[in-house]
């Protein structure tokens, strides 16, 4: 076991993993790393099992001093690192010493970055994982994002990483377009929207407001419009009122028709909103990568298209991971 | 001429709350570290501090408007 | 024969994206479809399907969670087809074994009072306090009225969800008995912890402060939600409320309030909870009977 200084803490970096499964009737989402694909990969470079804990940080990455010999990787956002000033690669198996200093420049592209460390980051399981949900404060480091002067505990490192500047190739890297292509199952309640107005939904490009975080995102840019009913039982007289349901996670609800919200990691549950489709698991890797002013569109796709793009990133995960071997 | 950056994406405020006095006007001088706007993002006002020191010539973005990160929100003069 | 028996329409079926599966029983709530929906998951979770990561009953519908890389969807979903031919929640030989539970509330206080108040600009009518509105477009005349019929029947927990430990409850009563309310026009930013709230034909309690839409009509001293696991009750899990539990929100006054929040502090506090077979088919055919036996039997 060592430490890591954490000498700020960005703007809002917490521990994540796979998530934390198995809760989600408890009203508990699963959490943790919003693109699974940047997450798995650094853990690859470092020499982690697949499920070993690492930092997330929006917008701002941390300033991190080590205290011992580590390997680590940064991946997801594209954002100048440093390492004691002298700039380093991105998604590159990376050498520290005690004392070393790792640093990040303004983020130009993407909104999340992964930082792993070999061992991975130590702090205790709850529940099965080591992600941070901070809406109850449980998980992760004390439950709650990092704060400038924390000492983040690691796990004792066994790895055996790639070779000291093994880089993944561009082509294996996500991309960040300026109009993000959201590949959408349509349905769950859409009934309560008219035709026209779900065309509209696929059609427009929708853009990411300031309320956009782990839990959900918020968007602006068309106006749907209902379906005329009397409001079912129990349900509540707004026309977006449903009896309240279970939320799958990528759902999107349409509370007042001109503010979709694209449920994410640290969802709500349930609730009583129309939900008009949820985007499929692979593409939340890709909304995650999206940040306030970005634009998004809905494309809608079948359960087969789903399923193919889960084998297509698993074949990419397996592609990375053969061409990075010691 | 110098400019100050925004660091993070959300909307643009140039005072602590509605009621108060702008952070800098024009013509201040301002201090590495000072606190010149704020941005709301993910239910959170983040303060946006200078990096250098200088003369406020004009901000670049409105009160109230949404900013990117890398946009010039300040521009200074020596 | 049952005096409220709603005939449910064929469930409707579909993909909330690769990972869940979402079963509408109906789109109006009934405790008929509610049964439905904790019958058909409960033989669905004595399945243990492997691929099957989480099993939630809702309202008048149910998700399912899965792995599809180890289940395949549209084979689940044939399977869950088979469950709401097969699965017969109100057999006359059917029940669920179940917790009666006394959760005491301060209706009308002054703490959930102040945060409605603070909000006046986002509900349906100013003037009024929640409670206030509710009573008048439910036909009551006074706040004490409404407070009586919600204290007076036991509720239904008809689902878990949004965060963790929020219990969404029905009150078992017949569907001309039930008060309805809407939500709030735009929901609040701030709801106090463990306060008492309703939205259409639901009562909840909020396990912890934040954002909600509901119309706050009181205050619980007791928690719905433990992280730190201190009360007896917590023992197993942070989370209290179970689908499939009766609630009795028993109106109390400030001194019962500030005795409980005491135990609470103090880390004694116990729910007074009795076991009890249900049976949804008995009640449906007399409900208040049902109601009253219910009562007599949690605070024997």
């Amino acid at each position: 076991m060592s430490d890591v200084l954490v000498r700020k803490g960005g703007l809002h970096t917490t521990v994540q993993d796979k998530g934390r499964d198995g809760y989600y009737s408890l009203g508990m989402p699963p959490s943790g790393a919003m693109d699974q694909y940047s997450y798995r990969v650094a853990n690859m470079l470092v020499g982690n099992p697949d499920g070993a804990a690492a930092l997330e940080a929006t917008y701002v990455g941390p300033t991190l001093e080590f205290t011992d010999d580590r390997y680590v990787a940064v991946t997801g956002a594209d954002a100048p690192v440093t390492i004691n000033g002298e700039p380093v690669e991105r998604w590159s198996t990376l050498r520290v010493r005690a004392g070393d200093v790792l640093e990040f420049a303004m983020l130009s592209a993407g909104a999340r970055l992964y930082v792993a460390v070999s061992g991975g980051i130590g702090v205790e399981e709850y529940l099965g994982s080591r992600s941070t949900y901070t809406l109850t404060g449980l998980g992760g480091f004390q439950g709650r994002a990092l704060k400038d002067d924390d000492r983040l505990p690691l796990d004792d490192d066994g790895a055996t990483p790639p070779a000291v500047g093994s880089t993944l190739t561009e082509k294996l890297r996500p991309a960040f377009p300026h109009v993000a292509t959201l590949r959408t199952m349509i349905g769950l309640c859409s009934y309560r929207v008219t035709k026209d107005s779900m065309r509209e939904f696929s059609e427009v490009p929708w853009k990411v407001t300031k309320d956009a975080d782990r839990i959900g995102y918020r968007l602006r840019g068309g106006r749907l419009r209902f379906v005329d009913r009397k409001p079912p039982h129990g349900a509540g007289s707004d026309p977006a009122n449903v009896v309240d349901l279970g939320y799958p996670i990528g759902s999107i609800q349409v509370p007042g028709g001109d503010e979709p919200i694209v449920l994410l990691n640290d969802a709500v549950t349930a609730g009583g909103y129309a939900t008009v489709g949820t985007v499929i698991s692979v593409d939340r890797d890709t909304i995650a990568q999206t940040k306030s002013g970005d634009q998004v569109r809905f494309e809608p796709v079948d359960l087969d298209t789903a399923l193919a793009a889960r084998r297509d990133r698993r074949d990419r995960l397996e592609r990375a991971r053969a061409s990075l071997r010691r | 001429m110098a400019t100050i950056k925004a660091a993070i994406p959300g909307v643009f405020y140039r005072r602590p709350s509605p009621t108060d006095d702008p952070y800098v006007r024009e013509g201040d001088t301002i201090v590495p570290g000072q606190t010149i706007a704020l941005i709301e993002v993910m239910k959170n006002f983040n303060e946006v501090k200078a990096e250098q020191g200088g003369t406020v010539a004009g901000f670049l973005i409105e009160d109230g408007d949404e900013v990117t990160i890398g946009e010039d929100i300040v521009e200074l003069k020596d | 024969m049952a005096t409220t028996s709603v005939e449910l329409p064929r469930a409707r079926y579909d993909y909330g994206g690769d990972e869940f599966i979402f079963v509408e029983l109906d789109e109006a709530m009934s405790l008929e479809a509610n049964f439905k929906a904790m019958a058909i998951t409960s033989a669905l979770r004595e399945e243990n399907v492997d691929g099957v990561i989480d099993i939630c009953p809702s309202n008048a519908s149910y998700l399912i969670r899965i792995d599809p890389d180890r289940v395949n969807p549209a084979e689940l979903v044939a399977r869950l087809e088979g469950l709401e031919r097969t699965v017969q929640p109100l057999a006359a030989d059917k029940t669920l074994h179940t917790r009666l539970v006394d959760v005491p509330v301060l209706y009308n206080d002054p703490w959930t009072h102040e945060t409605l108040m603070r909000f006046r600009d986002r509900h349906q009518d100013p003037e009024a306090s929640d409670l206030e509105y509710a009573a008048r477009i439910n036909g009551f005349d006074t706040v004490p009225q409404v407070i009586d019929a919600l204290s007076g029947a036991p509720f239904l927990v008809t689902m878990i969800g949004f965060v963790p430990g929020l219990p969404f409850c029905y009150q078992m009563v017949p569907k001309e008995r039930q008060i309805e309310v809407p939500k709030y026009v735009r929901p609040r930013t701030d709801t106090p912890e463990r306060a008492f709230g309703f939205g259409g034909a639901f009562a909840v309690v909020y396990p912890v402060r934040g954002a909600g839409g509901y119309q706050l009509f009181g205050l619980a001293p007791a928690p719905v939600f433990d992280l730190s696991q201190s009360l007896a009750d917590f023992r197993e899990s942070i989370v209290f409320p179970r689908p499939g539990d009766i609630l009795r929100y028993r109106s109390i006054d400030q001194t019962e309030f500030d005795a409980v929040r005491a135990e609470v502090e103090k880390g004694t506090f116990r729910y007074r909870i009795r076991e009890y077979e249900f049976s949804p088919a008995h009640f449906l055919a007399d409900p208040d009977g049902v109601n009253n036996e219910l009562l007599e039997v949690l605070y024997r």
